[in-house]
């Protein structure tokens, strides 16, 4: 499950999940929604790799949405699917998509940066997962 | 919160045993009913811990909740009294900022060709999520144009001697070091030198509605009906970059100094230590792409403004009137105590406003104060004002940035299910293009404090003077 949370001047993105794998997911996906209109136009035929090294489990969803975001900014891409594998030190994904056709993909959000405001990755009671990250629009 | 005065209240040092000095917020009975709503004094209080602040954490009438530092925040440190520098009290957009372009144009004269001139700004001034820019800058000339701002454009026809003049620090600030800003911040801004982008930023055509100073409005050029555009941008994919390099590298650092925390965004290092040392040369280079940023917007705006009306910009007088930023730090001079020092003054939505006199204000104003732009909302208003002697004393030579959010985006999104909002400013005279529904949506109006109000406040403060009101005519966004 993933859905947005009011913050005065920013977006939060909220997602809970069972596995922190599908946590990954889910924030991803929820980053696209947010800088495209609709992001079941962006069709997943092409691929990236993306490792990452970090330790901290919320610094290392706060690292993947960075790494997103940074490939979104440099080489407009963007992503509908994402595969991905963790381990105890990092994570190892494959994200699929294509590049940003303005035409296609209208703009939503301008996102600026993922915060540390806030950041929130933590086992519930019920065994789910919860992940709260706070963007700056 | 205690009330101090008409438009002052202090959070008390004892609020959070941590507190090194007071909180102290501008705001009259009416805004500080919502600011106490707002998470945003809690911010206040927390950044009073920092290590040697100075003073009180002062926050301007504007304040929202922000990540870490409030929105509308000042907050000066000693490096003398192991004083720290906290990217978080600059923010990701480093020097976001805001400039003021004069014409000799009034409304009558604009009026049959301003859907003309907005459509062309809308189509030749880049705007909005992943917009690319028309000027192309490669490694070395980025590197060339952080070190020196908008003189590096002067070298390429890009910027006038007079258009550095009237620049805050004249669009360099001394220390920046291009080679401590990462590859990742140089990709992310490569192509962004010149873009608008997204968000609160706009290009705004505007009219000069209420002239409150008439001396002051003389010396800057204003005259009632006259045609202003004003730009409100900062240092796009590179500053942002900057900032989040600067966190990331500061993972630790604050433990390591013996800094205890009260929110992981407000980290931090000793002005002094490497990392504080690497985070502000890096910072004061994309200060300078922030300049340039606006520069290059002021030039393509110049140029549509040229292409429709048929004469030059130099013939329809589009002259800079000031730049300010307001989100920034900077080394400055200041009395605290009695004692005159030099404190790292973070602005972080707030905005110098020197007062008459001071060396820094540009000759011109010299005898006016520095002129501070307010944008406000894209339905009602901006504002010209000029800084007063009391903002030294009271708010380290700052005021107010902005109307203010009162609504969260979201909020604001639901508010304006069913609506049309360009058709609804087309009503109150205003042409707005944006390359966003959502992006307008969030950026209605009423999602803004009355900016009117906010800037009552601090000409009642004594911390800036009224000059001028600004109508908004025409809008563009991202």
């Amino acid at each position: 499950m993933r859905e947005y949370f009011e913050h005065t001047a920013d977006i939060g993105i909220r997602v809970i999940c069972p596995t922190l794998q599908d946590i990954f997911v889910e924030a991803g996906l929820a980053l696209f929604e947010l800088i495209t209109e609709k992001i079941i136009d962006v069709k997943p035929i092409q691929s990236v790799p993306i490792q990452l090294k970090q330790k901290d489990r919320d610094l290392l969803l706060f690292d993947w949405l960075n790494q997103l975001l940074y490939l979104f900014e440099t080489q407009h891409w963007l992503f509908s699917r994402f595969e991905i594998i963790l381990s105890v030190d990092g994570l190892e994904a494959v994200a699929y998509g294509e590049p940003c056709d303005s035409q296609r993909h209208p703009p939503s959000h301008e996102v600026k940066a993922i915060t540390y405001h806030q950041l929130k990755l933590e086992h519930q009671s019920d065994g789910d997962w919860l992940a709260e990250v706070i963007v700056d629009i | 919160m205690e009330r101090l005065d008409e438009t002052r209240w202090k959070i008390p040092k004892g609020y959070r045993p941590d507190m090194k000095v007071d909180g102290i917020i501008f705001a009259d009975d009416v805004l500080i009913d919502s600011i106490r709503k707002d998470v945003a004094p809690e911010q206040v209080a927390n950044v009073a811990t920092l290590p040697g602040i100075q003073m009180a954490s002062i926050a301007m009438p504007d304040i929202h909740w922000g990540y870490g530092f409030c929105i509308g925040g000042v907050c000066a440190t000693d490096p003398d009294e192991s004083g720290v520098i906290s990217p978080g009290g600059v923010g990701y957009d480093i020097n976001c900022g805001v400039r003021l372009i004069r014409t000799h144009l009034d409304y009558d004269t604009v009026r049959p060709h301003l859907r003309n001139i907005v459509e062309t700004l809308f189509r030749t001034v880049p705007a909005g999520v992943g917009q690319s820019g028309k000027y192309h800058f490669n490694r070395s000339e980025l590197r060339q144009l952080m070190a020196e701002g908008p003189r590096y454009l002067l070298k390429r026809g890009l910027a006038t001697e007079s258009d550095i003049d009237f620049t805050e620090a004249h669009g360099r600030l001394d220390g920046a070091d291009p080679d401590l800003v990462s590859d990742r911040a140089l990709d992310r801004g490569a192509q962004q030198c010149g873009t608008l982008g997204s968000g609160n930023h706009f290009l705004e055509v505007q009219v000069v509605d209420q002239i409150h100073d008439e001396a002051a409005c003389q010396t800057m050029g204003l005259f009632p009906s006259q045609v202003v555009i004003m730009i409100h941008s900062g240092s796009r994919g590179l500053g942002y970059q900057v900032c989040d390099d600067a966190l990331t590298s500061l993972r630790g650092v604050p433990e390591k100094y013996g800094i205890t925390l009260p929110d992981r965004q407000l980290a931090c290092a000793p002005v002094s230590s490497p990392e504080g040392q690497h985070y502000l040369g890096a910072m004061r280079a994309a200060a300078n792409f922030a300049w340039c940023n606006r520069q290059l917007l002021m030039w393509q705006a110049r140029e549509a403004f040229a292409s429709v009306l048929g004469k030059t910009w130099e013939e329809l007088r589009m002259t800079l009137l000031y730049d300010v930023a307001h989100n920034i730090a900077k080394l400055e001079e200041h009395t605290v105590n009695n004692r005159q020092k030099k404190v790292w003054v973070h602005r972080k939505g707030a905005t110098r406003a020197f007062p008459p006199g001071h060396p820094e204000v540009p000759s011109q104003y010299r005898g006016i104060g520095q002129p501070v732009i307010i944008p406000g909302d894209m339905g009602r208003a901006s504002w010209v004002l000029a800084g007063k002697p009391g903002s030294m004393e009271k708010s380290f030579g700052s005021t107010c940035h902005g109307a203010g959010r009162c609504m969260s985006r979201t909020a604001a999104i639901k508010h304006a299910q069913g609506r049309r909002i360009d058709k609804e400013l087309e009503l109150r005279g205003v042409i707005a293009r944006a390359r966003s529904w959502k992006g307008l949506a969030e950026e209605q109006p009423d999602a803004y404090k009355n900016v009117d109000h906010v800037v009552e406040v601090v000409h009642q403060s004594g911390i800036s003077t009224k000059v001028a009101r600004l109508r908004p005519i025409g809008v563009i966004k991202g």
